[in-house]
């Protein structure tokens, strides 16, 4: 207990040199706590919001449909499923999806392109092709015979909005489906992919033409929370009406996403530990200087009979509370910026733009979490703990004559 | 030393000839067979039923082919698909549809898409005759099967060819007739299998009956042609492979 008193106030008699350690630890350690709470709460953002433009967070096949798309791979029932959804508790929507391959001709050329059947009205909630209408409009419930269709794939139709687009593929029932279409809209997504080679249809409209009766591909569950979609998948699964199908959650269903994310926090994490490696340093050398100024103090102790691992022990208490100080003062810090940025949120300036066309939200919102709280702060406590005792050990092999006169 | 090298040169001018000469065998073989197969102009009304291991369809048409190139082909069964056509003139291909009226173009990129929901692909139509074009052929082996001749004949796709297989190994019997036609993929990995089964006289030549396309990838997925009426060398209208045909209503016979 004396040691530990001992310890404080030998911190402050040299109140500058502990001020400025201290405070590097405290930077470290919010930063740490921001940085960490900032990418844990952007990730939740943008697999959320990617997460619900493309696949939805849950969805419905028949088995194998989604490894590999077959027309007569089919829900034949959708409607008794979205209705037994509403019991689900945190539902926020769900819609049926059909897909088909054909080839679409405009007046002069043609080209295949991918037809999805869509219900309009849930569509904006699932999709960012209802926001990223460029000409005309997107569909709604009362369209027969129109069709939405991306930028790419209008240019090399030659088509516009009014114009007839030919489309013929082959039904659920193996025979050959053809209709002509209006194009009522053209949407870009900035995304190549889907500008070139996917058209939308209503839902009835894809009925007929692909002789689907009532049957669809998909069923997509959009929940009020990304972590909401595995406890739900499981309730659904459990339901008997999905006896026979599958069940798939967003990480299932686009694995890519889950797997970028991983490498992107591998690369936050060595960034951290290049973040550590520096503090360490730094309170190496304000140790190694506040030991070699204080060699004569210690000869004085040493000499009037204090044992030298009862001086280590006191130097270990010295660093022991500076680092708490330093990390209490830190974690203090980094909450409040975190909190302070989670209320306004960080916008992402002249990428927001860019990120909106992919879905993503234009402003990112920092998690504070008990493990982005504490992680960084016990990372920084252990190495400073751990640089300490370099120098300090080295106190033991000090001769107390030569230390007197130096 | 000298000696040595003449010997070389002339044993590898031996050796490349005989090389030719079997290249050349092939070739021809090859020719025939797909002048056997075709005739100067054929008529065919013939079912074809896609199987599937939980479906199966089956579909009656009727065509015609002139030459190596052009080709017609009507829908005449079930009810709703009746009317649908296929024109193949050169290397192009239009798809006609009744319920639209409307011909298409198919464009390159659709040729590799199966024809009718079968497991055979407009390029298997389009490009029937491109194997004599873009493809170096060799005999790799013979065998005789009921008192005939069988040549395994192994077709390499010439350096940048358009076509869409790495490699063809056909199986043609002395009498030309082609007996099946393996198609491997650029990696030389095999897609899939034509066999031709069933040999019977019509009118002027032995021919099979049965054809099966069958895709390697999936255990009980193929597509079967069975000739009902097949005629070979038949007079044919000048306007028969145009678009106007394709799309009249009249041309059923």
């Amino acid at each position: 207990m004396i040691d530990l008193a001992m310890a404080w106030r030998n911190l402050w008699r040299n109140p500058r040199r502990s001020i400025l350690t201290i405070l590097a630890i405290g930077f470290a350690t919010a930063l740490l706590v921001f940085m960490l709470s900032f990418q844990f709460g952007a990730y939740d953002d943008m697999i959320d919001s990617s997460v619900r433009q493309s696949t939805g967070h849950v969805q419905i096949v028949a088995p194998g449909y989604h490894q590999r798309p077959e027309m007569r791979k089919v829900i034949d029932d959708p409607d008794s499923l979205v209705k037994a959804a509403a019991l689900l508790s945190s539902l926020e929507e769900v819609s049926k999806r059909s897909e088909a391959f054909v080839l679409a001709s405009g007046e002069k050329r043609s080209r295949g392109l991918m037809i999805s059947g869509v219900e309009p009205l849930r569509e904006a909630k699932l999709s960012s092709v209802p926001r990223q209408i460029i000409a005309g409009r997107y569909l709604n419930d009362s369209d027969e015979a129109a069709g939405v269709i991306g930028a790419l794939a209008a240019q090399h139709l030659q088509l516009g909005i009014g114009d007839e687009c030919v489309l013929l593929g082959s039904g659920r029932d193996g025979s050959i489906a053809a209709a002509v279409v209006r194009i009522v809209g053209i949407y870009k997504s900035g995304i190549d992919e889907v500008d070139r080679s996917t058209m939308q249809l209503p839902l009835q409209e894809f009925d007929s033409i692909f002789t689907m009766e009532g049957a669809v591909h998909r069923l997509i569950y959009t929940f009020e929370q990304l972590s909401d979609s595995t406890p739900m998948a499981t309730l659904l699964r459990q339901d008997k009406r999905t006896a026979g199908l599958q069940v798939m959650t967003w990480e299932e269903l686009t694995p890519g996403l889950k797997q970028s994310i991983e490498l992107d926090l591998v690369s936050g994490i060595i960034m951290y530990f290049i973040l550590v490696v520096v503090v360490a340093f730094s309170i190496l050398n304000t140790f190694f200087m506040a030991i070699f100024e204080r060699k004569k103090e210690f000869g004085v102790l040493m000499s009037i009979g204090m044992k030298p691992r009862r001086l280590v022990g006191l130097m270990l208490l010295e660093s022991l509370s500076m680092t708490a100080v330093g990390i209490v003062f830190g974690i203090l810090c980094g909450i409040i910026i975190t909190m302070l940025t989670a209320r306004y949120g960080i916008s992402m300036g002249d990428s927001a733009e860019f990120m909106a066309q992919y879905g993503m939200p234009e402003r990112l919102y920092p998690k504070l979490t008990s493990l982005s709280v504490t992680l960084g702060p016990l990372l920084i406590f252990g190495v400073t703990l751990f640089t300490a005792l370099i120098p300090v050990l080295r106190i033991p092999n000090l001769r107390p004559v030569e230390a007197l006169r130096s | 030393m000298l000696k040595f090298a003449v010997w070389l040169t002339i044993l590898s001018l031996l050796f490349c000839s005989k090389l030719q000469a079997a290249d050349a065998e092939a070739q021809l073989l090859v020719q025939k067979a797909f002048d056997y197969w075709r005739g100067l102009s054929s008529f065919a009304e013939f079912s074809m039923t896609i199987k599937r291991p939980d479906f199966e369809r089956t579909m009656v048409l009727q065509g015609w082919t002139e030459g190596r190139s052009d080709a017609l082909f009507f829908v005449l069964q079930p009810p709703k698909d009746m009317g649908n056509g296929t024109l193949k003139k050169g290397r192009e291909m239009w798809s006609y549809n009744p319920k639209i009226n409307r011909a298409i173009k198919l464009p390159p990129s659709m040729m590799s898409q199966s024809w009718m929901g079968s497991d055979f692909s407009n390029d298997d139509l389009a490009k029937s005759d491109s194997i004599l074009e873009h493809y170096d052929h060799t005999i790799i082996s013979r065998r005789t099967q009921d008192d005939h001749q069988v040549y395994t004949v192994e077709s390499i796709a010439k350096e940048a060819a358009p076509v869409g297989w790495g490699k063809q190994i056909l199986e043609i019997r002395d009498d030309y007739i082609l007996l099946s036609e393996k198609f491997y993929d650029e990696d030389m990995v095999l897609v899939k299998e034509m066999t031709a089964e069933n040999l019977v006289d019509f009118s002027d030549r032995i021919f099979p009956k049965t054809w099966t396309m069958r895709r390697v990838d999936e255990e009980g997925k193929f597509t079967r042609l069975e000739y009902m009426i097949l005629e070979f060398n038949i007079e044919i209208e000048d306007r028969l492979f145009t678009l106007t045909t394709l799309k009249s209503r009249k041309r059923i016979r």
